[in-house]
């Protein structure tokens, strides 16, 4: 898809950006949270209506889909627009963490 | 001990839903657990040992949900659903020392709720504007008490946006 109609999604929130790097593979809801918590080392954590309100929120704009269901539990995948998303906003981070870096030096030395 | 039951009025306004989880949260805490709402503002709560509680609300109308995949979810992460009143969901846990126990957990999806919320109030306040145009031509004079009372109304409609907004962009600031 054109990256430009994609741009509207950027910059993803926290929460969006770290729901997304769960679902590279299908994952349910409560897998969801679980790997959020721990790929951030705890620094980020997705209660249960802030996901609920992001699955559906997803899956509307085509992000995600479900692929299958465990247990009652419905399981979610990226989708290719997804991917596209996700890797642009990667870019995004890397060019942000670049910026920050830079600076970080002088940001110590006057502290 | 025989368990007791007991019932008490107390009144909330839309904006007033986190004073609402502290007060529950008190009475869990004195040993009254909130075992359902009768009707809005009637609460009925049962005797037992004083637990600390949690309670959290959802704001949520069920024509736009999956509500089987939405209570799962919680139930997954500990959370027990106790019932929906008026578009309203209510959850408890048992509270974890050190630990804010948050059904969400970021401002943005915080601000979609009172959205959510907005919107609803929006729909109920159309029929109050349409009789507030209806009742503007006589027999109805500014002073009919039909019109007064429709005006009331239509006036705390105004004041809860207001709060609703205000809570809003407190949240956004953040």
């Amino acid at each position: 898809m054109n990256p430009e109609k994609l741009k509207k999604y950027l910059p993803l929130t926290e929460a969006t950006y770290y729901i997304m790097l769960t679902l590279i593979d299908p994952l349910h809801g409560y897998g969801v949270m679980q790997k959020v918590e721990q790929i951030s080392q705890g620094v980020v954590k997705v209660g249960p209506g802030t996901l609920y309100g992001a699955f559906s929120s997803m899956e509307k704009e085509g992000l995600i889909k479900m692929v299958k269901e465990e247990e009652r539990r419905k399981c979610y995948q990226l989708t290719e627009k997804g991917r596209q998303v996700l890797a642009m906003q990667i870019e995004r981070l890397e060019l942000m963490s670049t910026n920050g870096i830079a600076i970080r030096e002088a940001l110590q030395a006057s502290l | 001990m025989k368990e007791r039951t007991i019932r008490k009025f107390k009144w909330f306004w839309a904006w007033q839903d986190e004073a609402e989880e502290d007060w529950l949260r008190q009475m869990s805490n004195e040993g009254w657990h909130l075992s359902h709402i009768v009707f809005p503002t009637i609460y009925q709560f049962n005797s037992g040992e004083a637990k600390d509680y949690v309670y959290r609300l959802d704001y949520r109308s069920h024509w736009k949900m999956e509500k089987d995949d939405y209570l799962q979810l919680f139930q997954d992460s500990g959370w027990e659903y106790l019932q929906e009143m008026a578009g309203w969901h209510y959850f408890r846990q048992l509270g974890h020392p050190g630990e804010q126990m948050e059904i969400y957990t970021d401002a943005e999806s915080k601000i979609e709720k009172y959205r959510r919320l907005l919107a609803f109030l929006s729909i109920l306040a159309l029929p109050l504007v349409i009789s507030l145009i209806n009742l503007r031509d006589p027999p109805y004079d500014w002073l009919s008490p039909i019109r007064v009372i429709v005006m009331l109304v239509f006036l705390l409609y105004v004041y809860a946006f207001a709060r609703i907004l205000l809570r809003i962009n407190q949240l956004r600031r953040i």
